[in-house]
């Protein structure tokens, strides 16, 4: 590769083209409970990345012959046909099943999975616009919409993308950072990478650290811990989200319940009244 | 996945125990490896194959070569497809499609592994035209643990034994491209493997790891932490397997173990692999299985 190009795109990758810093995420909106019809749900964005989640409630394993006392999950992630421009369907597909068992392996550990054995719960996920770091946008979608569930975990995941292109650390990646990211590199040792490091934040504990790339042990575990304090952020976001929600959901019952109260009131004078007539 | 053996409480305690004191039932320490039985080019029908053997452990991997066009999107390389098929000889739960989950999940590992650092320019022929397309598929005839990595020393293995046809001539008729390949069978290319990782899985038991480990420390544990070792050291590659979750720390260490154990392994597969090519074409087979 000439040496121009090389410095090309590295200029590319530090002058981000949303200018943000290196360390610095994308803003991020989600929304819980969007979907009326299942038990759990959440919308998420991140920049661009659009991703929905709903979770159903747990339900028998079928086909099962034996008792397994511990639950299981039952992830499905998909990205909608209009998502993605330039992959291949059998790629694509590909992609798919290994996201789905890698979410399954990181949401797993925050679950308390004990408490409903012999039973699964399914989680969908769809990825309506993709524009980077999807994956990890499909994990904290997830664990959101099981906390909306009122399924019982022991924390929220948090999940964080980030690519190394040389000494350059970014954070959740664009599309377009993702490919210049995991480029082949000709030469012995330059690091190139993508971490996708899903954490329960609570515990410090990291529940599935999933990467790929050419990477030095040294390079790898340091970002590793770089990125369990970028996840402590996200992890207080999301709380905050979820306190808010409830809240929300609080003040609503409340509303609800002082107007079912007035509607009795009025049933129980119109009733005291009748027997008088 | 499904647990292969079950082991009742005080069996796993021992075994735990055990590997406290580094000390395991086998007589190993926590970072031995059991030996392994591998030989190369004993299949007929294909461009590379190897057997390995690692304690009950019995894998078959084949290569086949074919060709191909390139990808749009990288127009001069190659190709290559893991295939793997867990075979219900080695286990009744993967009859039908109970071994499907598993031979994924290898599969995903091996191609996450070689993804990124394995040079497919080697296998294209001409540009946007033609490339080789390598098949490697995997049987897994028999389980004792340790899966992932013996399926990776396999597949290193058959991919070092594997000779791709020489082509004579290459021509570009219109828009079809033709190649007139060697008719002396013996008139190939060796495949290039320097570059090729090993996976290595570390197993964490109590508070520490053990490599290689036998089905019954497989199901004491609750992380498997499975890393792609290339022969200089670096890493292209890594996941976890198993319900449990890990702190950076003990992620630190189980990468430096990987690493160490890795690059020693890498070393003697290399050298074994060479040995048996100077033996030659004369050398002694030791049956099929």
């Amino acid at each position: 590769m000439p040496s121009v190009q090389a410095t090309s795109i590295k200029e590319q990758l530090r002058n981000r083209e949303d200018g943000r810093k290196h360390d610095e995420f994308r803003k991020m909106s989600i929304k819980l409970g969007v979907v009326t019809q299942v038990k759990g749900s959440a919308y998420i964005e991140m920049g661009d990345t659009k991703v929905i989640c709903s979770v159903h409630p747990p339900r028998e394993i079928h086909n099962k012959v034996s008792f397994s006392p511990e639950g299981e999950l039952f992830v499905e992630f998909k990205y909608a046909l209009f998502a993605t421009t330039d992959k291949r369907d059998a790629q694509l597909e590909k992609e798919e099943q290994n996201y789905s068992s890698i979410m399954k392996r990181a949401l797993e550990p925050a679950v308390c999975r004990n408490e409903f054995p012999n039973f699964q719960i399914d989680i969908y996920v769809r990825v309506l616009d993709d524009n980077g770091s999807a994956l990890a946008a499909a994990i904290i979608a997830a664990s959101l919409a099981l906390a909306n569930a009122s399924v019982p975990m022991k924390g929220i995941v948090t999940a964080v993308t980030a690519g190394i292109h040389d000494d350059l650390v970014l954070y959740d990646l664009t599309v377009e950072e993702e490919k210049l990211c995991s480029t082949k590199v000709s030469k012995e040792n330059l690091d190139r990478g993508i971490i996708m490091q899903a954490m329960l934040s609570q515990y410090n504990q990291i529940t599935e650290p999933f990467y790929s790339g050419n990477l030095d042990c040294d390079v790898l575990c340091d970002t590793m811990e770089a990125l369990q304090k970028a996840s402590e952020n996200i992890h207080l976001l999301l709380q905050e989200t979820l306190l808010k929600y409830v809240n929300k959901t609080l003040e609503q019952d409340r509303e609800s319940k002082s107007v079912n109260k007035k509607l009795e009131a009025m049933d129980v004078n119109n009733t005291e009244k009748e027997p008088k007539k | 996945m499904s647990e292969l053996v079950s082991l009742s409480l005080p069996e796993k305690t021992f075994i735990l125990h055990g590997i406290d004191v580094n000390f395991r039932n086998d007589g190993r320490s926590r970072l031995d490896c059991r030996p392994i039985e591998l030989q190369t080019k004993i299949m007929d029908q294909v461009n590379g194959s190897a057997k390995l053997k690692i304690d009950d452990t019995e894998i078959l991997v084949g290569v086949k070569v074919e060709e191909d066009t390139p990808d749009e999107n990288s127009p001069s390389e190659g190709k290559l497809e893991f295939f793997v098929d867990c075979s219900a000889n080695a286990n009744p739960i993967f009859e039908g499609k109970g071994g499907d989950e598993l031979a994924t999940e290898i599969s995903d590992a091996l191609s996450l592994a070689y993804k990124d650092v394995f040079d497919l320019t080697e296998l294209c022929i001409l540009p946007s035209k033609k490339c080789w397309k390598l098949y490697v598929d995997v049987l897994i005839l028999a389980c004792g643990g340790n899966l992932f990595d013996a399926v990776a020393a396999a597949v290193k293995a058959a991919l070092y034994s594997t000779e791709i046809p020489q082509v004579k001539d290459a021509a570009v008729d219109g828009v079809e491209a033709d190649i007139f390949v060697s008719d002396d069978i013996f008139n190939s290319v060796k495949l290039d493997v320097k570059n090729a990782p090993l996976l290595i899985s570390l197993c964490k038991i109590g508070d520490n790891y053990v490599v290689d480990p036998t089905p019954e420390e497989e199901v004491c544990s609750s992380a498997t932490v499975v890393v792609a070792v290339m022969p200089n050291g670096r890493t292209s590659g890594g996941l976890k397997t198993g319900y449990g979750s890990l702190m950076v720390e003990t992620w630190r260490k189980a990468i430096q173990i990987a690493k160490k154990v890795g690059v020693q392994l890498n070393n003697e597969i290399m050298k074994a692999l060479e040995e048996e090519e100077k033996l030659g074409p004369n050398r002694a087979l030791f049956g099929f299985l």
